[in-house]
């Protein structure tokens, strides 16, 4: 069975988007306050509870931040692209080191969101939340970088 | 799994690279497979017998707890 991966090419566009909005994020996360108000209209869903009677008046156009939408958006599909782009000679041990490189990365997400289950409470656990939405991506690529490289530099026995 | 391949490989004088091309598949697998850190497919491994002109089991052997 053939894996679902994208042409080899998309790994550059991936990095080209992950890497700037993974820098920008972290500027941004720790100097909010310093960055210009970018707020905009955008048509969308905007519910407090998804239950409501009046769930035709939660979707509506109302006004956003731009700059951390643009950068969630922009990390998302530069790591999506590059956690599954072909590499430039695909075989199936890649193929394998992707599988346990997607079941580690779970794995250890999911621990951490435990870990934090049982420490971070109240607001603060909304901090977890957002961040866990990239950890999955963040630890993969880490982890299969780490994997191929490692692979890569071991010396040509003749 | 045991395998001879790093003694097929010298026998034949091809390098990891060379049996890699001749199989399609990168040089790390070659190497992980000798290492012992990755089982090939069937095809995989009938690929390389053919390199070797050897039959699967004179390349590759079960180990005693397998």
């Amino acid at each position: 069975m053939k894996p679902l991966l994208l042409p080899n090419r998309l790994k550059n566009i991936g990095w080209i988007l992950l890497l700037p909005s993974f820098v920008v994020g972290l500027v941004f996360i720790l100097f909010e306050n310093k960055f210009p108000n970018t707020k905009i209209n955008v048509f969308g869903f905007f519910g407090d509870a998804i239950l409501s009677s009046k769930l035709e008046q939660q979707f509506r156009v109302s006004s956003v931040d731009l700059i951390p939408n643009l950068i969630g958006i922009c990390f998302l599909v530069g790591g999506i692209l590059v956690m599954f782009s072909k590499e430039k000679k695909e075989d199936e041990f890649i193929n394998q080191l992707r599988l346990n490189t997607l079941q580690w990365s779970v794995f250890i997400n999911y621990s951490l969101l435990l870990f934090c289950f049982l420490l971070v409470h109240g607001l603060a656990f909304l901090n977890v939340m957002v961040y866990n939405m990239f950890t999955i991506i963040v630890i993969y690529i880490l982890r299969f970088q780490y994997l191929f490289y490692n692979h890569s530099i071991v010396k040509n026995e003749q | 799994m045991n395998n001879k391949i790093k003694v097929e490989r010298a026998i034949h004088n091809l390098t990891q690279e060379q049996l890699a091309d001749l199989v399609s598949v990168t040089r790390q697998t070659i190497n992980a497979i000798e290492l012992k850190k990755f089982v090939p497919s069937t095809v995989l491994a009938l690929k390389i017998c053919r390199v070797f002109n050897k039959s699967v089991d004179e390349v590759f052997s079960l180990e005693s707890n397998e």
